[in-house]
């Protein structure tokens, strides 16, 4: 067992920090007050090959794999999550292309978007869906050769950029769940304006509007009725970078405790001196370790895996601790900052608020419970 | 052309921590310096700007290979490194490296930082550009390549000299030439790749020198101050006037 | 053989060389010049015995020939010890002297002491984070002293001007223009106060009280690295530390800097250091003789109506 990370490694991760520091930095209040990522950070994340880490060199990514993912995902998200979230919802799309499309769908789509020139989206969520895709209402029906889309999918993450979207629609003819690849703003595309949501801003949540959109037979993304293995693909392998945006928002509440418990003082002494603000150090600095190792491992599987069923679980059990952790440790974060954590001008509201979605979003925390709980006791 | 980069492998200066006033440097990860990063980026510029290569040359531990990665990520072409174990001292340095640059066909420019990281005597590039019997301008924070000619700005403390110089010339570049720019992932993935050469200091063909220095010894300074904590601005500046820096216009 | 070289383009430097040589105590001290008889005039109406170059084949801004001239002055006069200023000309040429004259060399010395019947000298090392104490080995000795370490040599009537013939290869170095640097060209190694600006001053338009305050002080304004390179408030002529200016005032009023090494290193010798700072456990707090734990933005104007 090797816990150290490569040259390699240690120098994306730096890479990712020190661009958060020196670009992401300067503009985190602007993304978190306007809810979107100024168009030069987009084009400085492109530029260092954030948009394709995961691709394959062949497709015109970085091939870097998924431990690299997660090591710069988590220093981006510790200045902005913003940035971070739409990174996430575009390898998630991408993934689900590199993995399940054809080889000419490979050519037509990935290059592009591993180079961050497109954005891609995975869009499976319903106004009356959860996690249920038996509840799917979005429809499509062949016609020729193409299928006539109609629907409306909810809260999807960079559906108003320009690039393919991986979206799951009941084929009329089987009555299943398919994956199509569709090009956001096609004809019949449209989006609603951003939800205002409580955290991550910048990445921003739309309603996608489907109106007989025409998407080409050859853009059904694996077989026709058949799209369940690549939602299931999605719902783990989307959670590599949710985790790794709340192990950056967990790092970012334990940087902020100890910078704040050295500067403030009570009665002429910084509060770090006090034992109950050591604890609360202490504790944070536990749950960052807790959720750092279980975010690389996940990352580390990722790598290797081949049984996406086992991975499924592994991602469950990761995404509710890191989730959970994230809370935890804003929350005590908070407690470090007393009153003045409401306040803000301090950055741990913002780390607070962020921390909150994580364990609403990509399957609800108690969902990932159940999961986890009826595999361990089948 | 070729540009040689000479940069110096040093221990992170900011992860180094001083017990009974020695400073600890073991387990300290090795780095490289800053304005050797800018000497770099310069000459990663220049490439972009004419035909040529960028090689960078270092003297190092056996990690050398390891930590000049960084070097091949942000720009560099190749790598011609040697071993040395232990310390080295700035004639020492500049006999190692005139030596490997010499090895290398139509060097055009050799850039230096101005200083390294951790030791900062400013010596290696004006040794090496003596030893190579080369041209030099020092503190340069421009560079202009028009042929067989740099046009360089060197930057003193109170004036700028516009200056040409015959290539191939030895350049030290101060940290303000430019911003080093951040690796991309591909970059540093393929920096491995990248062809390098690794040597052991007697496969130079050089003899290297005795240590032309001696350090008797090397501690943290000692600083007794009062530490007197004042609590308000009155008594401040009651204390300026009892040291005898009163206020006043 | 004994004796020693002393060199800078600035004529002030030369007067601190001289106090240095002195004290070193190694046999006859000779001042070089090159391609200026009014320099060398004034150096010897100063009491100091001046070699005078006179070589229109060579220029002050060519290393390689300044080198030269250091160098083969050196071998001529029989001198083994070369001192030159440790302002960038002085550093930038004392690798090459030393390299032609095969002697061992240190840079940014501030001063030295008898170790064992040997010179050994003391400069910063690790990015200032500690002082080495070094002796050179090799029978010619290559020093660049630090401005300011030692005080300029008192006039004497002794001066006496001698020309020196050398032998200078054609330069590869043309001077296509100088520029003085615009408008800024503060001493701060000549300031008696100095008021620095740190990270810690959050706001540009806060500048204007320092102003006032190092007004009322009669103070310099310094400033950290990144107030200068980063948030580009100073002229870099006004950073210290490292990689700026090393000073050593009669007082330091440090504002908001939290006091890495490469910082402190600048102003750690002042006779007097305050820090004014909002971090209690600040490092610079730690090397200051006078602490106060405040925000500046309320500190600041305070100190413009106590000072005024």
């Amino acid at each position: 067992m090797d816990f150290n990370l490569s040259k390699e490694e240690i120098l994306i991760q730096k890479m990712a920090r020190d661009y958060a520091e020196q670009a992401i930095l300067p503009v985190a209040d602007q993304i978190e007050k306007d809810n979107r990522v100024p168009d030069d950070i987009m084009a400085g994340l492109a530029e260092l090959d954030l948009f394709g880490m995961t691709v394959p060199e062949e497709f015109g990514g970085a091939g870097a794999g998924y431990v690299p993912y997660v090591l710069a995902m988590e220093q981006i998200a510790r200045v902005s999550s913003g940035p971070a979230m739409i990174i996430s919802a575009h390898n998630l799309g991408l993934g689900a292309l590199v993995n399940f499309g054809t080889d000419e769908q490979k050519a037509k789509f990935v290059p592009q978007a591993a180079k961050g020139e497109h954005i891609a989206s995975f869009a499976f969520t319903e106004p009356g869906t959860g996690s249920d895709p038996k509840q799917l209402t979005t429809s499509a029906v062949r016609g020729g050769d193409h299928f006539v889309l109609n629907g409306t999918k909810r809260f999807i993450t960079n559906a108003s950029y320009k690039g393919p979207l991986v979206l799951f629609a009941i084929e009329a003819e089987s009555g299943q769940p398919t994956a199509f690849v569709v090009e956001k703003h096609c004809p019949g595309y449209s989006v609603s304006k951003p939800w205002s949501k409580l955290g991550w801003h910048g990445g921003d949540l739309v309603d996608i509007y489907l109106k007989d959109v025409q998407v080409p037979v050859e853009n059904v993304l694996g077989k026709i009725g058949d799209g369940y293995p690549i939602l299931q693909y999605g719902i783990a392998f989307g959670k590599i970078g949710m985790n790794s945006v709340a192990l950056g928002t967990t790092l970012a509440a334990f940087e902020l405790a100890v910078k704040y418990a050295k500067e403030k003082t009570h009665r002429g002494q910084p509060i770090a001196k006090f034992q109950a603000i050591q604890m609360k150090v202490a504790e944070i600095a536990g749950i960052y370790e807790s959720s750092r190792w279980l975010a690389y491992r996940l990352g580390f599987l990722a790598n290797n895996t081949k049984n996406y069923r086992e991975f499924a679980k592994e991602a469950a059990l990761a995404k509710w601790v890191i989730a959970r952790n994230a809370q935890e440790a804003t929350r005590i974060s908070m407690d470090v900052h007393g009153s003045y954590g409401l306040m803000e001008d301090y950055e741990i509201t913002r780390i607070y608020r962020d921390a909150a979605m994580g364990p609403q979003v990509e399957g609800v925390i108690h969902m990932q419970q159940v999961i986890l709980a009826g595999d361990i006791l089948r | 052309m070729n540009i040689v980069v000479a940069m110096k492998e040093i221990p992170d200066i900011q992860q180094i921590r001083i017990r009974n006033r020695k400073p600890v440097t073991d387990d300290v990860p090795r780095t490289l310096g800053n304005i050797d990063k800018n000497a770099l980026e310069a000459a990663v510029q220049i490439k972009e700007k004419t035909d040529s290569q960028v090689i960078v040359v270092g003297v190092g531990s056996s990690e050398v290979e390891d930590t000049f990665k960084e070097a091949l990520a942000a720009g560099g072409d190749e790598a011609r490194l040697v071993v040395w174990d232990g310390e080295l001292e700035s004639s020492q340095s500049a006999q190692l490296l005139a030596a490997l640059i010499t090895k290398i066909d139509s060097v055009g420019l050799i850039l230096f930082g101005e200083g390294s990281g951790d030791n900062y005597s400013s010596q290696v590039g004006s040794r090496v550009a003596q030893i190579l019997g080369l041209p030099q301008v020092g503190y340069v924070n421009r560079i202009e390549i028009e042929g067989s000619t740099a046009r360089v700005t060197r930057s003193l403390e109170d004036c700028e000299q516009d200056l040409e110089v015959a290539l191939p010339a030895v350049i030290m570049v101060s940290s303000d030439i430019n911003t080093a720019r951040i690796p991309s992932v591909t970059q540093i993935l393929k920096a491995g790749k990248k062809p390098k050469e690794v040597l052991a200091a007697n496969e130079l063909g050089v003899a290297i020198p005795a240590a032309q220095v001696e350090t008797i010894s090397n501690l943290a300074p000692e600083m007794e101050r009062r530490q007197i904590s004042v609590k308000t601005i009155s008594d401040l500046v009651k204390a300026l006037a009892d040291e005898g820096f009163g206020g006043g216009r | 053989m004994a004796g020693t070289l002393i060199f800078s383009e600035n004529p002030a430097l030369v007067l601190e060389l001289a106090t240095a040589a002195l004290e070193m105590d190694s046999g006859p001290v000779y001042a070089l010049v090159i391609n200026n008889g009014p320099q060398a005039e004034k150096l010897s109406n100063h009491g100091l015995a001046v070699l005078s170059v006179d070589e229109p084949g060579m220029s002050s801004f060519d290393t390689a020939g300044c080198a030269q001239a250091v160098a083969q002055t050196a071998g001529q006069k029989d001198l083994s010890m070369v001192l030159l200023s440790s302002d960038r000309r002085g550093k930038e040429l004392a690798g090459r002297v030393a390299e032609a004259m095969h002697a061992g060399c240190l840079t940014d010395v501030k001063g030295f002491s008898l170790e064992g019947g040997q010179l050994a000298f003391t400069r910063n090392s690790l990015g200032g984070a500690t002082l080495a104490t070094q002796a050179i080995k090799t029978p010619a000795q290559v020093v660049a002293v630090s401005p300011r370490a030692f005080a300029p040599i008192a006039p004497t009537a002794t001066g006496s001007i001698e020309a020196v013939k050398i032998n200078v290869p054609a330069s590869a170095v043309k001077l296509v223009e100088t520029r003085s640097k615009a408008g800024d060209t503060v001493d701060l190694q000549a300031a008696e106060r100095l008021v620095v600006v740190g990270q810690g001053v959050e706001d540009q338009s806060d500048l204007a009280l320092v102003e006032q305050v190092a007004q009322a002080l009669k103070a310099e304004i310094g400033c950290s690295k990144p107030v200068a390179t980063d948030k580009k408030w100073y002229p870099e002529e006004r950073i210290i530390g490292l990689s700026g200016k090393i000073c050593k005032p009669a007082l330091a009023l440090i504002l908001g800097v939290s006091g890495q090494v490469q910082f402190t290193v600048g102003v750690r010798e002042a006779q007097v250091i305050v820090s004014v700072n909002n971090d209690e456990n600040a490092f610079m707090n730690k090397i200051a003789d006078y602490v106060l734990v405040a925000d500046l933005k309320e500190a600041l104007p305070e100190l413009v109506r106590q000072l005024g």
